[in-house]
């Protein structure tokens, strides 16, 4: 017996309305402001994350409205601290009866958007718009692939993050090391970052480390690893979880033994790896291409990026966000051709940035990714953002099932135990691939 | 510290101390300092953030100061990167009114709780008590579309009525006004005042540290709550303080930390002057507002 | 004086006793003016808080996620608790920092609330009270800037300057035995001058007189506290023992931004379990099962602490 969304929402609120008549207050109208009756809006919703989300989309809005004068856009901000409470919020607005023509969403949550049957594949526009095969030309394969649901394709990525080295250039010069090539190994990795490693005022325990990364998430945490060894948190139809293979066991081991030896400290969340990476207590940390957003404008930039080294194999982790086309929505066509406006020239050109200004992502049109390293944006090695999806193999698909703020909470549980030395890796990822088989379903 | 002076009324309470007594003012005086200072040292770390010229330079260890690196710039980034005061403007209004409301409805209603007999009181109360216990984070959907249904979402109302009813304020009034003495009220109604008059000229009076205390912490704890204008407030324009610092934290918390700290610093400095004004009630006597034994 | 009476939760009329014996015993209730000095109150608890509670409890009966239609599941929800393997160790680990925070509150408030009575200049009477309260005032965001600098294992103050003193570094963030205790002395330091603060006001309401009469009569300051300030504070006492127990039950924020609940569920609580529940799966449905056995558990509780303070809690 299913029972429609809003019949349920209605008797949530039923006491409500009964207690409002009894108070002898006028009942507020049903606010779902949908876009419907004017055949010229659009409702775009997306996550303000702070100052520059907000002034990129309502710019976006402005210059798409200024090209489209018959259209008004409509932005609805929603608050978060992080994705998963982002989405949250958005599913509150649904819930609510709030229909929007498109909402930002990242990579992780197209199985998600997907599996709740939220978007409208954008497939027949790709095939009709003659636009379309120049734009999608200009985008990564990978790209594409990362959005892609079972052969339905979400949407054009605006923007995206693969995961890459950062390393302190001062601290290398200190320790005498020549910057990493490209195809260093997971060996000389570790010899490297035990040379970064030291114990500045002789207590006999390190205070200055050579590797670090994050504790609260697992793109930038140990999917790099995970991929390098061949393995990958899910199976390739996103159905299974895949956490107690050699391979994976083989990354975490890598991970647990710099613990171990003192060359990694304790793991710690991404902000604080930031600042530390700046004051040279950490020499090397992996992210995207968001860093540079934070260190540039405090004047930081003794710093490069390099690809993760090499373990058997190596392919590029990489996350993307964009605006699908939401069912609800009462124009889809109107909301493909604001989609597509998200990758134009003019708006992607935001996402290159200025050295002093940098952009927080990397923009997903080939042409405009290679303006970086031209409009002089540090890091120097730049160039190497968009080479290392279109050059190297990457990790498709995402290790991102339809749950995957659970999926996420659930690993990250679990590594926690693991890095703290409570249980051993074996034991760790074993229960770990129990409780994930509950989670990670088709 | 002159603002922090106390009604000259306060009596102390200690007989003049012996020569015996010394060792146990002394000890008294540092266990007090010692808390004070445990309790208070981790903010000097935000106000030095505030100053601090960089970032990196907070994390170092051993702490180290370099006073050329003291600047107001983060001060200004706060104001440049988000619209600080509107901000501040927004939280100042929804916890003045949910203080200011809170106030009325808790005394009011503990008043009928302490001292009046009607049918069904003790199951009133016990409802007021166990509406404590469910967590808000549960309740937030079903309160979201309650608002919704009224239109109220992403405006301030979403976050000021449902403040207004409070069993905590209830329970905390309650249980002051059950400890006055009865006689007053007695004098008072011999006096041939109604209910109403007794409340206001003879209870609220003798309640200056009870409701103070209220003020203060529900002023603190609207001012600082995140959950609600979080969910019900989409706007830029209408949200709080708390928001503000989520905006000034940046995607994963990647903000400059001395521009965040500055934010924090800044949103301090409302909730003392509520404290230090509102402070001088608390330490308002019995002794001190005429009531003979 | 001496004549105890408490809530008798559920019973009608009479559940808490009036006392006042000088009043004439009257024969009908202030029914009127109750309702007057009520309806405020009734009003926004009518919509703001019975409205959403009913909610909760119409969705603990559906399998909902928000996006989707809802499906009707009956007790399905509840069953569900039953087979939940981690529901137990949640409610451990949130039972044992729980009753350290409420310890802490109870009885370290209640030192320095008492220490604070002692003779001492105004102006650092005021600042010993500023300065507990301080922590009171700043949002989670704060705490977790602060506290995850201090306790960070390898490179935090707190280990620092324990290294100093010899003592080898501990994980305060990141193991089973030391993340609980921090999130307890993360939490007892943000709500303790909450707990002082309401001790002050119900120190300050007890007749100086009374204290004063019991010096002339020469009793020593430990007979003064357990004679009269204990008995006369009793009903202050309970409040914060209610209260603490609620609010430490409750406890969200600091494991959030501090550990995340873990390592494991070692420093998890109910709320943040329900919360990841409802917004984390969209499993609106468990978390309001939760959220509502979540809540019986902490009547219950609290009914007890009623019953037992019919023995010790003295009004006028």
């Amino acid at each position: 017996m299913n029972i429609p969304r809003r019949r349920v929402a209605l008797a949530c609120a039923v006491t409500a309305l009964a207690a409002t008549a009894l108070a002898g207050c006028a009942s507020g109208s049903d606010t779902s402001s949908s876009s419907g009756n004017n055949n010229k809006a659009l409702e775009i919703v997306y996550w303000n994350y702070g100052p520059a989300a907000e002034s990129g989309n309502k710019s976006t809005a402005d210059a798409f409205m200024a090209s489209h004068p018959d259209v008004k856009v409509t932005l609805t901000p929603v608050t978060g601290e992080n994705w998963g409470t982002y989405y949250a919020n958005v599913a509150t607005l649904i819930a609510s009866g709030k229909r929007p023509d498109l909402m930002v969403i990242s990579g992780e949550g197209a199985q998600f958007v997907h599996s709740n049957n939220l978007v409208q594949p954008i497939n027949q526009y790709l095939e009709k718009d003659a636009g379309a095969k120049a734009i999608t030309a200009d985008i990564a394969q990978g790209l594409i692939d990362g959005f892609t649901v079972k052969g339905d394709v979400i949407t054009l990525t605006y923007g995206w993050n693969d995961m890459v080295v950062y390393y302190n250039t001062d601290a290398f010069t200190k320790a005498g090391l020549e910057p990493p090539s490209a195809d260093w190994t997971w060996d000389d990795f570790k010899a490297t970052a035990k040379k970064l490693t030291a114990d500045t005022n002789n207590d006999g325990k390190p205070d200055q480390y050579g590797f670090t990364w994050a504790s609260n998430e697992i793109f930038p945490g140990i999917m790099p690893w995970v991929a390098n060894a061949g393995g990958n948190l899910t199976s390739d139809d996103v159905c299974a979880a895949t956490v107690d293979t050699p391979q994976v066991n083989k990354a975490v081991t890598f991970l647990n033994d710099l613990i171990k030896e003192g060359i990694a400290p304790a793991p710690m969340p991404m902000s604080d790896v930031f600042t530390r990476f700046q004051n040279g207590q950490v020499a090397m940390f992996g992210a995207g291409r968001w860093p540079i957003a934070t260190f540039l404008p405090a004047g930081f930039k003794a710093f490069d990026i390099q690809l993760y080294p090499k373990g058997d194999t190596y392919k590029t982790v990489f996350g993307g966000a964009g605006y699908p086309i939401l069912k609800s929505s009462q124009n889809p066509d109107l909301a493909w051709e604001y989609q597509k406006f998200t990758v134009s020239d003019e708006i992607e050109k935001q996402y290159v940035g200025t050295p002093d200004k940098p952009g927080d992502s990397i923009p997903s049109r080939r042409s405009v990714a290679e303006t970086i390293s031209k409009v002089g944006v540090p890091p120097a090695n730049s160039d190497l953002y968009y080479n290392s999806i279109d050059k190297y193999p990457t990790l498709v698909p995402y290790p991102a099932p339809a749950k995957y703020s659970t999926f996420e909470s659930t690993v990250l549980r679990h590594l926690q135990q693991i890095f703290a030395a409570e249980t051993s890796v074996p034991d760790g990822l074993k229960s770990l691939q129990s409780e994930l088989s509950g989670i990670v379903t088709c | 510290m002159s603002t922090l002076t106390t009604s000259p009324a306060t009596s102390p309470v200690t007989p003049p101390s012996r020569a015996g007594h010394l060792a146990a003012r002394v000890l008294t005086f540092l266990v007090l300092a010692v808390a004070a200072v445990a309790i208070t040292a981790p903010f000097l770390w935000i106000f030095r953030g505030a100053f601090s010229g960089s970032d990196a330079e907070l994390y170092r260890l051993p702490p180290t100061f370099h006073a050329e690196n003291l600047t107001l710039r983060n001060f200004g980034q706060v104001t440049e990167q988000v619209p600080y005061f509107r901000f501040f403007l927004n939280s100042i209004i929804v916890s003045g009114t949910v203080t200011l409301a809170q106030l009325v409805t808790c005394s009011t209603a503990a008043y009928a709780f302490a001292r009046l007999r009607f049918r069904g009181k003790g199951l009133l109360f016990a409802i007021v008590i166990g509406s404590l216990m469910i967590p808000i984070q549960v309740t937030i959907v079903p309160l979201f579309l309650v608002m919704s249904k009224l239109g109220m979402t992403n405006t301030l109302w979403a976050l000021i009525l449902p403040g207004i009813f409070s069993a905590f304020g209830i329970f905390l009034l309650r249980q002051h006004f059950m400890a006055l003495p009865y006689e007053l009220e007695e004098a008072a109604k011999i006096d041939g005042a109604g209910r109403f008059r007794t409340f206001a000229r003879v209870i609220l009076p003798l309640s200056g540290p009870s409701i103070a205390t209220l003020g203060i912490l529900c002023f603190t704890y609207w001012w600082n709550d995140l959950l609600l204008p979080l969910v019900m407030i989409s706007d830029t324009e209408r949200q709080t303080l708390p928001v503000g610092l989520v905006l000034l934290a940046g995607r994963f918390s990647t903000g400059s930390l001395g521009t965040i700290a500055a934010g924090i610093a800044m949103a301090i400095v409302p909730v003392l002057i509520v404290f230090i004004v509102a402070q001088r009630y608390i330490v308002q006597s019995i002794a001190s507002s005429g009531l003979k034994l | 004086m001496t004549t105890s009476s408490t809530l008798r939760p559920g019973t009608g009329d009479h559940a808490v006793a009036d006392p006042g014996p000088p009043a004439p015993r009257r024969r009908r209730g202030d029914g009127a003016a109750a309702l007057a000095f009520l309806t405020p109150s009734i009003i926004m608890f009518l919509v703001f808080v019975l409205a959403p509670t009913v909610g909760v409890l119409v969705l603990s009966f559906y399998n909902w996620n928000l996006l989707s239609d809802g499906t009707f599941v009956g007790l399905d929800n509840f069953d569900r608790l039953f087979h939940d393997e981690r529901l137990l160790g949640v409610y451990g680990s949130t039972t044992y920092m729980a009753l350290a925070i409420l310890a802490v509150n109870v009885v370290l408030g209640l030192l320095l609330a008492v220490l604070l009575e002692t003779r001492m200049p105004n102006w650092l009477r005021g600042f010993f009270r500023l300065s507990f309260l301080f922590p009171f005032v700043v949002s989670a965001s704060a705490v977790a800037l602060i506290w995850r600098f201090l306790l960070n294992k390898d490179l935090g103050l707190v280990n620092y300057l324990l290294g100093l003193a010899g003592v080898d570094r501990i994980d305060w963030l990141g193991s089973s035995a030391f993340a609980p205790v921090s999130i307890i002395i993360v939490n007892s330091w943000k709500t303790i001058g909450f707990s002082i603060l309401v001790y002050i006001a119900g120190l300050q309401s007890i007749p100086k007189q009374l204290r004063e009469a019991a010096i002339v009569d020469g009793a020593g300051a430990w007979t003064r506290f357990w004679r009269i300030t204990f008995p006369l504070l009793s009903p202050t006492i309970f409040f914060l023992v209610v209260i603490n127990t609620i609010n430490s039950f409750q406890i969200f924020a600091e494991p959030r931004v501090l550990t995340q609940g873990g390592p494991g569920d070692s420093s998890r609580t109910i709320v943040e379990y329900l919360y990841d529940r409802a917004f984390g799966d969209f499993d609106l449905g468990y978390a309001s099962a939760i959220g509502i056995t979540f809540a019986l558990v902490l009547v219950l509780l609290t009914a007890i602490q009623f019953w037992f303070s019919r023995r010790w809690t003295h009004y006028s």
